[in-house]
């Protein structure tokens, strides 16, 4: 079936939170999501609620940046460097791992559910076993310190739909691709544009890598992030999406952005790999859509928030963006 | 009138020409001098100048660092950030999870947590926080290096007596170090393009004759336009230029490579890291007072990610530089300030930053004769307004020039007008004082 054209997309449904949403999980085929906050807290809510009141499950020690399914396991990961494994149908948290020494940024699940990866500023990618809690991976293929000996950080990761592969990106802009069985580096990708060093005027740094999305057929590898920036006081870069074919870490298309500034913090592709979306903002937000063979961009869309994650249907035709003291549902198709 | 620097302007504009046509004539046995500025340095030298001097390293963190991120951590709030509170070697001190190596060490600093200095504009707040009082419109006031330059350079010092580093651009223009009514006498030596003045070397192709008939030169003439006139201004160059002699032969003391390796690698290799390790070797050899400017903590975007990089620099750097003074016996002696032109606002923007805010932020003073390990001030739950103890640039500026041995009240004149230090009613803070 052919996903739906992105010139349908509007807006459903809008909640305003009070809290910084980082992260999104929904449960496949419901409408029950769960969330990692800047509160420090997970919730669960009801999309379909008439009135949209997210209720508290548990808590970390710091901001809650990623939240992942795997069957009926919830598992989060915070700035608190901890993982926290919570049965949906009970509610009670059945786990709690010292999984990084440093900030975790996020936290997937493999699609079969059955491991979970985390990500953290220490630079290490590691995969757990899903039901058990088992480490399975140490995953290093990041420098701890940038070019300029200042820490680095590890924002982005994502699975390909097959779960064979991992990819993972820091602040530099290196992107490494990983076979999960072996739990090898088996590829890499640079995209430097989206580090940005300011060595005379300001003397630090701003970017990274924020959002990674392997295409359906896995053979390319689509890498978010923003430009680079002359002010780097504000998130004034154009948002920036950049293709590789990984295998050859060769970069094969580029959108350097022409209409939103700010850090494009999600990507996904359509089902049938026809377009592919990124969201994220500055001090406001954005959807872009780019139909990637042919090089265009096809919609670029305000949103009201800066959206620091989005959940999309298998279909395509709900997306669920969470971001900046708001809650959005938009429809396509 | 413009203003009169030894190395030119701010911008550092004055190019090697044109300072050497008007300093070259100092000449000066620079052998001999660095020989002496070697004996300065010597550690058997440290007491016998710990017992006549006291010194001041600035560490100026241009564009405003947040006191929520650095020494004044609210975990859990909803302004608090991601970053968790850490212990400190002081019971019931807790300072941001980003500063593990200075929570090791707050018997050593005091954290003034009550800053509210009502000025969120980063030009005419830096210069208010580098006088410790806001300019008039005809008198401008000196700032705490030209002070400390006036009040504890020793006459016959062969050494600047106020240096300022300030290598980023961003900023720079908006917090020039500023000698005021004192004259250029008391002006800082900018260091902007490099760590080392190169303005300060004679041209090769000058001879130490020739720099000395240069100098015997300008001292007839200058004496012979000032005969029969009266100017400050006059008075204030001449002065200035009769330091030039000592100030050339200082140049190796901005040489980090005469620093031991593992001196260099302790400090690290970061351009703060090498600018402070230089600031160690200037107080010790006599500078009464450096700045070492840290630009640009203005995170209006990406608060979190811009203190994530940053603060662990200061962190590791500040640590190294408090461990460095006392083995060497200085801490005594040698004041160490942490401040900005403001801190950054509680609230958290939708690019994740923080603005600019001078409500209620933090300042740290460590050394000399500050109390170490006590907190002056006190902050709300959320980090929006002072509850408690609150300081503003006059008392903070009268707590340094006390703990300095300096009276806060003692008057300048300019004409017949006398300038106190701070103004009238400022007060310095005895809480925080030994």
């Amino acid at each position: 079936m052919p996903s739906p054209n992105p010139d349908t997309l509007k807006l459903a449904k809008d909640f305003s939170q009070p809290v910084i949403v980082f992260g999104i999980a929904r449960l496949t085929g419901t409408d029950a999501v769960y969330l990692g906050c800047s509160d420090f807290k997970v919730y669960s809510a009801d999309l379909t609620a008439t009135k949209f009141t997210p209720k508290e499950l548990y808590s970390h020690e710091s901001y809650v940046t990623g939240v992942a399914l795997a069957k009926m396991n919830l598992i989060s990961g915070g700035y608190d460097g901890k993982l926290k494994w919570c049965d949906i149908e009970t509610g009670d948290v059945i786990r709690t791992v010292d999984a990084h020494s440093k900030w975790i940024r996020k936290v997937i699940a493999s699609p079969d559910g059955k491991l979970v990866v985390s990500i953290a500023d220490d630079m290490a990618c590691k995969v757990w076993d899903a039901a058990t809690g088992k480490l399975v991976h140490d995953l290093r293929g990041h420098k701890e310190k940038t070019p300029h000996d200042f820490i680095s950080m590890l924002y982005a990761v994502t699975f390909s739909d097959d779960g064979k592969h991992l990819a993972t990106g820091d602040k530099t802009g290196h992107v490494a691709v990983w076979d999960v069985k072996a739990g090898q580096q088996i590829g890499e990708c640079e995209a430097p544009v989206m580090y940005t060093w300011d060595k005379q005027q300001r003397l630090h740094s701003i970017g990274g890598i924020r959002s990674l999305a392997f295409s359906p057929d896995g053979k390319q590898l689509a890498v978010g992030g923003m430009g680079k920036v002359g002010n780097i006081d504000h998130l004034e870069g154009k948002a920036r999406v950049e293709v590789f074919d990984w295998k050859a870490g060769k970069q094969t298309a580029e959108f350097p952005g022409d209409k939103f500034a700010g850090l494009v913090n999600k990507l996904a592709w359509a089902p049938d790999g026809s377009w592919l979306v990124g969201a994220g903002g500055a001090g406001e937000g954005f959807f872009l859509f780019y139909d990637v063979a042919a090089k265009k961009t096809l919609r670029q869309e305000k949103v009201m928030m800066h959206v620091h994650e989005f959940d999309m249907t298998d279909d395509a035709k709900e997306i669920v963006s969470v971001g900046h003291n708001r809650i959005t549902i938009h429809k396509l198709g | 009138m413009s203003r009169s620097r030894f190395c030119g302007s701010h911008e550092h504009d004055m190019n090697r020409r044109a300072f050497l046509g008007a300093t070259g004539a100092a000449g000066v046995s620079l052998a001999a001098d660095m020989t002496q500025l070697n004996a300065l340095a010597a550690p058997g030298v440290n007491d016998a100048l710990k017992k006549t001097q006291k010194r001041v390293i600035l560490l100026w963190l241009a564009g405003g660092a947040s006191q929520l991120e650095t020494w004044d951590p609210k975990p859990g709030a909803s302004t608090g950030g991601p970053f968790r509170a850490i212990k400190t070697d002081v019971p019931g001190v807790a300072i941001s999870e980003l500063m593990p190596k200075m929570a090791q060490r707050m018997k050593n600093t005091c954290i003034l947590r009550g800053l509210d200095t009502k000025n969120g504009d980063h030009g005419s707040a830096a210069i208010t926080m580098m006088r410790g009082r806001r300019n008039e419109a005809a008198l401008r006031y000196p700032d705490l290096g030209a002070v400390l330059a006036r009040e504890m350079a020793r006459a016959d010092s062969k050494v600047p007596d106020y240096v300022s580093f300030y290598t980023q651009t961003e900023g720079r223009g908006m917090a020039p170090g500023d000698s005021g009514f004192l004259g250029a006498r008391y002006a800082p030596m900018d260091l902007t393009t490099s760590n080392y003045p190169e303005f300060i070397k004679r041209l090769a192709d000058i001879s130490d004759l020739d720099h000395k008939e240069r100098s015997d030169l300008r001292d007839v003439l200058g004496k012979q336009f000032v005969a029969g006139r009266s100017s400050d201004t006059m008075n204030s160059q001449n002065e200035a230029y009769e330091r030039v002699r000592g100030i050339m032969s200082s140049e190796k003391l901005f040489d980090v490579t005469q620093e031991p390796q593992k001196v260099r690698d302790r400090y690290g290799p970061t351009q703060f890291a090498e600018q402070v390790l230089i600031a160690r070797r200037l107080v010790e050899a006599g500078v009464p007072f450096v700045r070492v400017g840290r630009a640009w903590w203005d995170s209006h975007g990406q608060n979190f990610e811009t203190h994530q990089e940053m603060v662990p620099e200061l962190d590791h750097v500040m640590a190294t530089l408090i461990d460095d003074l006392k083995e060497r016996g200085l801490l005594d002696d040698v004041m160490i300030v942490t401040l900005s032109e403001f801190g950054r606002t509680p609230g958290i923007n939708a690019s994740l930053g923080r603005d600019h805010f001078a409500s209620a932020w933090s300042s740290t003073i460590t050394g000399c004769g500050i109390k170490g390990g006590s907190v002056y001030g006190k902050t709300d739950d959320k980090g929006n307004k002072v509850v408690a103890e609150q300081v503003d640039a006059g008392s903070l500026f009268a707590t340094i020039y006390e703990a300095l041995g300096i009276n806060p009240e003692k008057n300048y004149y300019v004409g017949s007008r006398p300038i106190p230090l701070v103004n009238p009613g400022i007060h310095a803070i005895k809480e925080v004082l030994k």
